[in-house]
């Protein structure tokens, strides 16, 4: 069991270790504890190692041996003789200075005694506290083995330790007692004298200890559970991963976590020895368990990692086909200039290969002479700043299909290289570096619903970080109003006819209200092409929403419902002439958004105030991949065109009152909409006439288990700051599914079921398909279906739901987890209350859904 | 505000009064008989002015009441200016005619207007009395932008220990992260506007640049009294004097009030009505902005958190791309002209991307080349000065390949005699300056 510096820092952290140490001890374990240094004394012991002056250096050993004493203080301990002649050779140490022993052994001496303090302390307290710990110097146990191409500061200072099981020292420990405490970081070499182990050298002793004991099990407890399937920081609905081989473990280790030094794994794969990662807080969590691989869990990408700043060098040249010794040479140009080759990807005329951010590369010319050694040869490009976004798993190319739209993602962007290697474990594509922060969430969840990081297997993942470690309290899903109280309503109105749409006023409603929370918001209007329903539009109106309309038909049925007070916005895509003639005669707040408008009918629009709405697109920076924005996109004026457009406007007497923007659709995390809304307020500090700033829509809804919902709260807070730095300017927001996907419900019922293929597919018939609900096949769209007949019989079977529409696309869910069904029954789908009945079609001409009002 | 006058046909610009207590100063003007718009400008922790230097604080304070007034007098442009308090004499007149002339040169252009013969501040006042020395402190206001050059004036003074405060005006995020990093003392003065000004742009004022500096230099030289500095050292380079273009017989520069001509008339009208001890100079003027961008390729702690961006980062990100836009002239010259200076590597990271490396920014920095274009409207360096920036980079191999680089080598650098392209004579200091002998030591940074 190894714990860190801030575990072994203070009183409490103590007990926990006890008790931890007492428990595995209760389990019939013998326990070796590995202890790093208390926090910050390897640090003070580096700063004494720098300090020249005998005096300063001296003081410095009297503060770091004060610490010890305040901690033996607080566990009303007496300073134990072993800790006393540790804090007595550190002071003869800081006395003599490295003269007598050379620097660098002097530096490792000195630095190895945080360790060796550190353990003194820990079995006084063990064995006071009824444990009785035996103390064991590492020094007598790990053996660093000299290795070629060693210098006397890697010697010293980052070494190396023989691994081979030693039966020699289990029988030593046997005969002393049943629990130990050593030291992390330190060895001893050939000559007698102090190594250091390096960076993550406690874990990598834990290993080494694992390792020559032959152990049943490393502990690494820290401060967090475990591996996650990417970063945190990034990606917040990271899934801790329970269960890695070594190899997997080792790869997401080198490309990115944080938690394990990957060295650390290497000592254990050939004795077999398991690693555990625990978190010394939340101890009951699984943690992480790292072993031998595993072969009954289908393959899963495990994780998905960035890693930024990389440069990479493409060199081109003809010269290279077939000519023996070339790539020799020119990689003998990377050695001379002391840059260190990451990956490599090549072709008959190319090779291009990555350098990791090292100071060399960012400080000095190494990288300009490189260039011009190599451009004698070839022709050279230089590719920065670019990120190495790397795919973790077992067996990574059997499950390259399910990649697809993952792929797609990266076909958007600009891909300089993709790697593979050959042990199967990891994929890599280098892209720039800009699109990372946006593109490691989106890649993480279209994994997730691509089936290739199967979350749905509860062996091998985990909660997410956010649910675990995530601030404020983690939202629990709504409960659905469908599935409790008004379940026999709906059984009854499934059962006089279907198809049938049901929608549920309450919930939207509940939802309206929920936005009228965001205080920084001065007006909301529904986008009521979401669903024009007038129950809704009423609803929604009493609910004191305005109304934002693409098309006069929209206009036109929402002012049939609402009242004349109700504000309307206008805000059609290539509409022809008479759209906007006609709606300039009604009350809407007109939306522009190109240059042709006003270049050709300005005159339409004299002595009028409307709304730009702005495509932010790659201009302001990263949206490259956001729908709605973007070059490939059709919405929106490009924002360089955005002083033609200012002067066009003058030219006819046009005020520009308002802009928008709008980002896509299903945005689940709030800071997107700061951005957009601090975007906007920048540009329109460049524009006197502007008022309003709105911020579109876009609020996502969850739609697979487990996912978290937006959390609105902490939209509010993104708000008030723009706000706050830009008060002059009214704030709008267009949402619409939000406020109608989950109050509406689509009822159908079983027709008949196949099976293919020896059975192994099944399918599930129902009477309606992508005629009425065409988001499944428009948009690979996730909706819940349940079997409301048979809601509390145990889901047996995998099905394809699928409608009576002649086409192959027409699935309305795949492996779809559901009981027996029977013809008849009434099958419902959830969240359909948007974009469901206003996309149907009469296709086949099958009758369309009607839709019943729920109050 | 009611006003419901439509500002282009207002008649008459109203100085109206200016009045200062317990550190604010309140600026009030006015359009024909309208509402008053009163700005403030808050001095924080004001200390109490001692009545030795009063009569300079007032003039500075009316001097600063008179130059503010082109944020509000560009709104309608009237034909006729009013000062409320009086006539002004000559010297006053001469530098508010010739500020609003050419600072608003820009602004005219742009919206189609002549300005020639049209401001005329009144003048036939009394001449001002001759100010004495005051025995202002030996220690200098460098006002911060965020931007590289400030930083570099900074860390130039820094060099020779000489005790300076670092000053801004508003209340930028960016900026307060730069002059926190500087290290020095700060001092934070708050610019409001008045409310009546956005009521004026809804109803339709005329928009555009103003000369901002001249505002900024107005306020801290009324800062250098009320505090006790005796010098403002700016970061304006030699090329702020040149012209963006010419139209119509009548020179354009866009840093009209970071130029020399303001610099000297300025100078000279502080000396001689303020305090003669007190110095309104600029660190950088004999220096090229490639002998500044070089100077500030070496202050590597500054690389993450500054800006030379003009787009204004109210909110602040860890990302570059929350720094530096990559789409304006400013972003795409400061990226050409450290680019000789800076591993490539170290320069994409401040960036986040490569500039050069981006077909759709080829408009932008032919602009800055001059090629096919005039210079931007923007505080950039001369046309020349960016060609042999681009030049030396297109005799690198690790630059060579990017896309506007090679375009250059292939469709550019045919036309142009690579005998005047090199990049050693412009990082040579040149042409005159009016910095005091306590700080010229400094200049021995930009060796």
């Amino acid at each position: 069991m190894k714990f860190g510096g801030t575990s072994v820092a203070t009183l409490p952290r103590w007990q926990n270790i006890l008790e931890l140490v007492a428990s595995r001890r209760a389990e019939g374990a013998r326990v070796l504890v590995v202890v790093s240094a208390l926090s910050g004394i390897t640090d003070a012991l580096k700063q004494l190692c720098a300090q020249e002056d005998k005096g300063k250096r001296i003081e410095a050993a009297k503060a770091i041996a004060q610490r010890h004493y305040d901690l033996l203080d607080h566990m009303q301990l007496a300073v134990p003789d072993t800790l006393g002649a540790r804090l007595a050779e550190l002071a003869q140490l800081a006395e003599d200075g490295p003269s007598l022993l050379g620097e660098l052994a002097w530096q490792a001496l000195v630095q190895a005694h945080g360790e060796l303090m550190s353990s003194a302390l820990g079995a006084a307290f063990l064995s006071h506290s009824g444990l009785p710990t035996q103390w064991v110097d590492a020094r007598d146990c790990l053996k660093a083995i000299a290795l070629p191409n060693q210098n006397e500061r890697t010697k010293l200072l980052s070494a190396m330790v023989e691994t081979k099981p030693d039966p020699a020292l289990n029988a030593r420990l046997a005969a002393q007692g049943n629990v130990f405490i050593t030291q992390g970081f330190i060895a001893r070499e050939e000559l007698g004298r102090t190594v250091l182990l390096g960076r993550g050298g406690s874990d990598t002793s834990a290993s080494y200890f694992g390792a020559l004991l032959k152990a049943q099990r490393v502990e690494i407890w820290t401060d967090v559970a475990g591996m996650f399937t990417a970063n945190p920081r990034q990606v917040p609905s990271a899934r801790l991963l329970q269960r890695l081989d070594y190899e997997e473990a080792q790869e997401i280790a080198s490309t990115g976590a944080k938690v394990l030094h990957p060295r650390c794994l290497s000592p254990l794969r050939e004795p077999r020895v398991p690693l555990l990662i625990k978190d010394t807080n939340r101890p009951e969590l699984d943690g992480t368990l790292i072993g031998p691989e595993v072969r009954e869990h289908a393959p899963s990408v495990k994780a998905i990692s960035a890693r930024k700043g990389i440069t990479l060098v493409s060199m081109e040249s003809v010269g290279m086909w077939q000519q023996v010794g070339f790539l020799a040479d020119v990689f003998a140009n990377f050695k001379q200039h002391g840059l260190s080759v990451d990956m490599i990807g090549s072709a008959e005329t190319n090779v291009t290969v990555s350098l990791d951010p090292t100071e060399n590369l960012l400080d000095s010319d190494a990288l300009a002479a490189l260039a011009s050694d190599l451009a004698k040869v070839c022709r050279v490009k230089v590719i920065a700043p670019c990120a190495a976004i790397t795919l973790v798993g077992r067996g990574m190319r059997s499950m390259l299909h399910t990649l697809s739209t993952v792929l797609a993602e990266f076909g958007q962007l600009r891909v300089h290289m993709i790697s593979q290697s050959s042990n199967n474990l990891n994929l890599t594509f280098v892209v720039d570096e800009n699109v990372v922060d946006e593109l490691l969430p989106h890649l993480h969840e279209l994994l997730i619903t691509a089936g290739a990081l199967r979350t749905d297997d509860s062996a091998l993942f985990g909660p997410s970080w956010q649910a675990l470690y995530g601030s404020g309290e983690v939202l629990p899903p709504a409960a659905s109003w469908w599935r409790q109280e008004r379940r026999d309503e709906l059984l009854k109105i499934g059962a006089q006819s279907t198809p049938r749409y049901v929608y549920h006023l309450p919930t939207v409603r509940q939802q309206a209200r929920e936005l009228k929370s965001l205080a920084a918001v001065d007006r909301l209007h529904y986008a009521v092409k979401a669903n024009t329903h007038p129950a809704i539009l009423k609803a929604l109106a009493e609910e004191g929403f305005g109304f934002e309309c693409v098309s006069p038909g929209e206009l036109k049925a929402v002012m049939a419902v609402v009242p004349e007070s109700a504000p309307l916005l206008f805000t059609p895509n290539f509409a022809p002439r008479e759209d906007y003639a006609w709606a300039l005669t009604t009350r809407a707040t007109l939306s522009l958004d190109s240059l042709y408008q006003l270049e050709q009918w300005g005159e339409l629009f004299r002595g009028r105030e409307v709304v730009l709405r702005l495509d932010l697109g790659r201009g302001l920076g990263h949206h490259e991949k956001v729908r709605t924005g973007g070059s490939g996109s059709k919405f929106g004026l490009p924002v360089e065109q955005l002083d033609a457009f200012l002067r066009l406007a003058d030219t006819h007497g046009v005020t520009v009152r308002g802009l928008h923007a709008h980002l896509g659709s299903g945005i689940l995390d709030d800071g997107h909409w700061g951005e957009v809304y601090g975007q906007l307020a920048s540009i329109a500090e460049r524009i006197g006439s502007i008022s309003f700033l709105d911020i579109g829509g876009g609020l996502g809804v969850p739609s697979h288990p487990g996912e978290a919902r937006l959390d609105i709260a902490a939209l509010d807070k993104v708000l008030r700051e723009v706000k706050a730095a830009y008060p002059h300017y009214k704030l709008w927001m267009e949402p619409g599914r939000y406020l109608v996907a989950d109050a509406g419900v689509l009822l159908t019922k079983v027709t008949q079921t196949k099976g293919k293929g020896n059975g192994q597919i099944r399918y599930l018939g129902v009477d309606t398909g992508m005629n009425s609900l065409i988001r499944p096949a428009l948009y690979e769209a996730w909706h819940e279906i349940v079997n409301l007949s048979r809601l509390d019989e145990p889901a047996t079977s995998l099905f394809q739901v699928v409608g009576p529409i002649c086409e192959s696309g027409d699935v309305l869910g795949t492996d779809r987890r559901l009981p027996e069904p029977q013809e008849g029954d009434v099958m419902l789908v959830a969240q359909a209350g948007a974009y469901g009945k206003v996309m149907s079609s009469p296709y086949n001409l099958r009758d369309e859904a009607e839709e019943i009002i729920l109050a | 505000m009611t006003t419901n006058i439509n500002p282009r046909l207002t008649q008459v610009f109203r100085f109206v009064r200016c009045s200062y207590a317990d550190g604010v100063a309140e600026l009030v003007y006015a359009f024909d008989h309208g509402e008053e718009l009163i700005e403030r400008v808050r001095f924080p922790h004001a200390p109490a002015l001692p009545g030795t230097h009063q009569a300079a604080f007032d003039q500075a304070l009316k001097l600063l009441h008179l130059i503010a007034g082109v944020s509000y007098y560009k709104a309608g442009v009237p034909p006729r200016i009013e000062v409320v308090g009086g006539p002004l004499d000559g010297s006053t007149a001469d530098l508010l005619d010739a500020l609003y002339l050419h600072g608003l040169a820009e602004f005219a252009y742009r919206n189609g207007l002549d300005l020639r013969g049209r401001i005329a501040f009144p003048r036939g006042g009394d001449v001002l009395p001759e100010a004495h020395a005051l025995n202002l402190p030996h220690r200098t206001l460098v006002p911060i932008g965020g931007g590289k050059d400030s930083l570099v004036a900074v860390e130039a003074i820094k060099s020779i220990g000489g005790e300076a405060t670092a000053v801004w005006v508003g209340n930028s995020p960016l900026i307060a992260a730069c002059a926190e990093r500087t290290g020095l003392p700060t001092l934070n003065i708050q610019r409001e506007l008045a409310p009546g000004l956005f009521e004026l742009n809804r109803l339709g004022a005329w928009n555009g640049h103003i000369p901002v500096t001249a505002v900024n230099s107005a306020i801290l030289a009324v800062a250098a009294i009320l505090y006790g500095y005796d010098s403002i050292a700016f970061a304006n380079e030699r090329s702020a004097s040149a012209a963006t273009l010419e139209y119509d017989g009548q020179q354009v520069n866009h840093q009209w009030s970071k130029g020399y001509t303001f610099e000297q008339l300025l100078g000279d009208w502080l000396h001689q009505h303020v305090a003669a001890d007190l110095t309104y100079c600029s660190l950088l003027r004999p220096y090229s902005e490639l002998a500044v961008t070089r100077a500030f390729a070496r202050l590597t702690p500054y690389f993450d958190v500054f800006s030379s961006c003009n787009r204004n980062f109210k909110l602040l990100g860890p990302k570059p791309a929350d720094r530096w836009c990559g789409q304006c002239p400013k972003c795409h010259f400061v990226f050409l002209a450290l680019a000789p200076f800076l591993a490539k590597p170290r320069l994409l990271s401040i960036f986040g991307r490569n500039l050069l490396d981006d077909e759709n920014l080829a408009p932008g920095f032919d602009a800055l080349l001059e090629y096919q274009d005039h210079k931007p409207f923007e505080c950039v360096g001369e046309g020349a000065e960016a060609r042999a920036a681009m030049y030396a980079l297109s005799e690198r191999s690790e630059w060579q390949e990017d896309a506007l680089v090679s375009r250059f080598r292939s469709e550019i650098l045919p036309q142009l005699h690579v005998a005047e392209l090199a990049l050693e004579p412009w990082l040579q200091p040149a042409g005159e300056h009016r910095i005091p002998a306590r700080l010229q030591r400094a200049l021995a940074f930009f060796a």
